[in-house]
């Protein structure tokens, strides 16, 4: 545990709002360039190993409002937010995708990002790589995982293991290394790095606003976790609480522009798939991808704890009720697509917490239709015996046949539409019709608050994020070094 | 007896709906075992993050009127059976939680409830 207890008076040269992958990055960058950096985490410092992956226990500890967050719009879509040191690094899935090339070409363009160039991230990403220990599973994948390989194979798509922020034990790695088996999340990287720079830590202490004069800001005020308010002076702040948090935060301190008002999410609809054989694993995700139809659609495996599986029931329990009782015999998997929709974050005076809306488009909605029904084709090539799509009035999908029947009944506003991705809400470029904050992520009208994170990315990447966040914060992290001086 | 105030908070509200919907769907689910899971609905509602709890307080003080008259829960019970946007949305929460915390708890509860 590196964190220290918060006060009501703190100052720092720079102050960093939250710890997560964008958080944690910039603290450890601008500490080692040395300034003086200030983290300040609205959650707890939950050490890893101490609560089980994806528990309810978890959820609680863990993730924002226990997990219980919306999305409003028809449908409504669940999404989760970490909330302890570490922020989503300690809770996400841990699969690891590098930024896409095309990608990052097409954001430059559109959304008129300067010196942004492909080389440079990517030789970031090779260093956040090494930093965080990507790698494979040695050994063969989990049953669950081997079913996306066995079912893409089978109808000849394309499909691959997406390595993990993982130590595993290994011939390079000593025995006593207190690091194997634990993922490489932030908890046990870039924030013990920062630490050991000098950067302070402090968790249970909430950033109300920033107070602004002439887009300068200069001072924030905080809630501690005991009620207590306090401020904290600054002479930069960087808003790392992810890509709700920190358009929210922004505007509770009345910085108006492109903030919070283009939510790009990957949303994703679920099945439950029942085989011959037990295949079920409480604690971990499966680690294959399939990727066929990417960047519209992909498919991957989800947390299956009984719990969880009772829940993928749930929609349709009058005649998936009694699958209940082979739930170690089921895994839960998903179908993302990357949507066209877009959605908003409002704070509104007097509330603590923003409003979020989302809206599917037309094409949106057929394409989780259509991506639900693939899905459960791979589910029937890889052996499954019985497909369980969450939606209401779903029917159970025992061959080919039966998916004529999926597609007819399937709507979006029936289904259970969820997603762990959100981002874009403060996007970065020189196009201040469409951008929040600059090519380096400082907010348009602004001479000293900037966003890094999630919200700077102009678009929902189609791949898991976490490695395109850590790579742009960790760019612009260097290019702010690079441009102004440390005081001491 | 509760102040005017305490009738509308939201465990309040949600307790007793979830005590109704989880005889209906899980008429086995041990007494005991019931109480626990309302319960962690309750703390589950209170944490709601702030609109969104008043949205599910309007229709929880709905679901609530509803069921308090006769024959009640008979409508409400067809109003859960139809894929309705919003008013749909209650009770899909409160399954939701109620089975999760079921399940993961007592992993082998069969479907109607009981113990095995």
């Amino acid at each position: 545990m590196i964190a220290v207890a918060a006060t009501a008076e703190m100052d720092a040269e720079v102050l960093v709002v939250g710890s997560g992958a964008g958080g944690a990055t910039t603290a450890a960058v601008l500490a080692e360039a040395g300034f003086d950096v200030l983290i300040v985490e609205e959650g707890e410092w939950v050490e890893q190993g101490s609560v089980v992956p994806f528990s309810l226990e978890q959820m609680d500890r863990q993730y924002r409002a226990g997990g219980v967050t919306v999305a409003l719009g028809l449908p409504s879509i669940a999404y989760t937010e970490g909330r302890c040191a570490g922020g989503g690094t300690e809770i996400n899935s841990g699969l690891y995708r590098r930024p896409p090339d095309d990608v990052l070409q097409r954001w430059a363009i559109d959304f008129h990002i300067r010196e942004f160039e492909n080389d440079e991230v990517q030789t970031i990403a090779d260093e956040v790589e090494e930093a965080i220990s990507v790698c494979t599973v040695p050994g063969t994948p989990s049953a669950p995982s081997d079913v996306l390989r066995r079912g893409a194979e089978a109808l000849g798509w394309q499909n691959s293991e997406i390595p993990r922020w993982m130590k595993y034990p290994g011939k390079d790695t000593p025995a006593d290394d207190s690091n194997i088996g634990q993922r490489q999340s932030m908890t046990r990287t870039y924030l013990p790095r920062a630490a050991a720079a000098g950067a302070r830590l402090v968790v249970g202490c909430r950033i109300d606003a920033l107070q602004m004069t002439s887009g300068f800001a200069s001072e924030a005020t905080t809630t501690l976790s005991d009620g207590r308010r306090g401020t904290i002076r600054f002479r930069h702040v960087f808003v790392c609480g992810g890509a709700i948090q920190s358009p929210a935060l922004l505007q509770r301190s009345r910085i108006s522009g492109r903030i919070g008002r283009s939510l790009a999410v990957h949303p994703t609809v679920k099945l439950a798939a029942r085989f011959a054989d037990e295949l079920n694993v409480t604690d971990d995700v499966p680690v294959h991808q399939v990727k066929e139809f990417a960047p519209d659609l992909s498919f991957g495996g989800s947390a299956s704890q009984p719990g969880l599986v009772a829940l993928a029931l749930s929609d349709q329990w009058s005649t998936f009720a009694r699958a209940i009782t082979d739930w170690r015999r089921i895994s839960v998997y998903y179908a993302a697509i990357t949507s066209e929709g877009r959605g908003r974050v409002r704070a509104v005076r007097g509330l603590r917490d923003p409003i979020v809306t989302y809206a599917l488009t037309r094409r949106d909605r057929a394409l989780l239709g259509s991506g639900l029904a693939r899905l459960a084709l791979l589910m029937l090539e890889a052996g499954a015996e019985e497909v369980y799509p969450s939606f209401r009035g779903a029917p159970v999908v025992r061959k080919r046949g039966d998916l004529a029947t999926l597609g007819a009944d399937f709507a979006a506003a029936r289904a259970s539409v969820m997603t762990v991705h959100l981002c874009s809400t403060v996007p970065m470029g020189e196009d201040t019709d469409k951008c929040g904050a600059n090519s380096f992520g400082r907010v348009h009208g602004t001479t000293n608050v900037w966003v890094n994170d999630a919200s700077l990315l102009p678009t929902a990447p189609g791949v898991n994020p976490q490695g395109t966040v850590m790579a742009l914060a960790i760019r612009n992290a260097r290019r702010f070094a690079d441009a102004e001086r440390p005081r001491g | 007896m509760a102040s005017d105030s305490r009738l509308f908070q939201l465990d309040r509200i949600v307790g007793p709906f979830a005590e109704l919907l989880l005889a209906e769907d899980l008429p086995l689910l041990p007494t005991g075992r019931r109480t626990e899971v309302v319960q962690f609905v309750q703390r589950k509602a209170a944490g709601i993050p702030s609109f969104t709890r008043f949205g599910v307080t309007v229709i929880g003080l709905f679901y609530r009127a509803l069921v308090a008259v006769p024959g009640g829960w008979m409508v409400a019970r067809i109003l859960m059976s139809r894929p309705l946007p919003i008013l749909g949305e209650y009770p899909r929460l409160i399954r939701s939680l109620s089975y999760a915390y079921i399940w993961e708890r007592w992993p082998d509860t069969l479907p109607t409830g009981a113990c095995p």
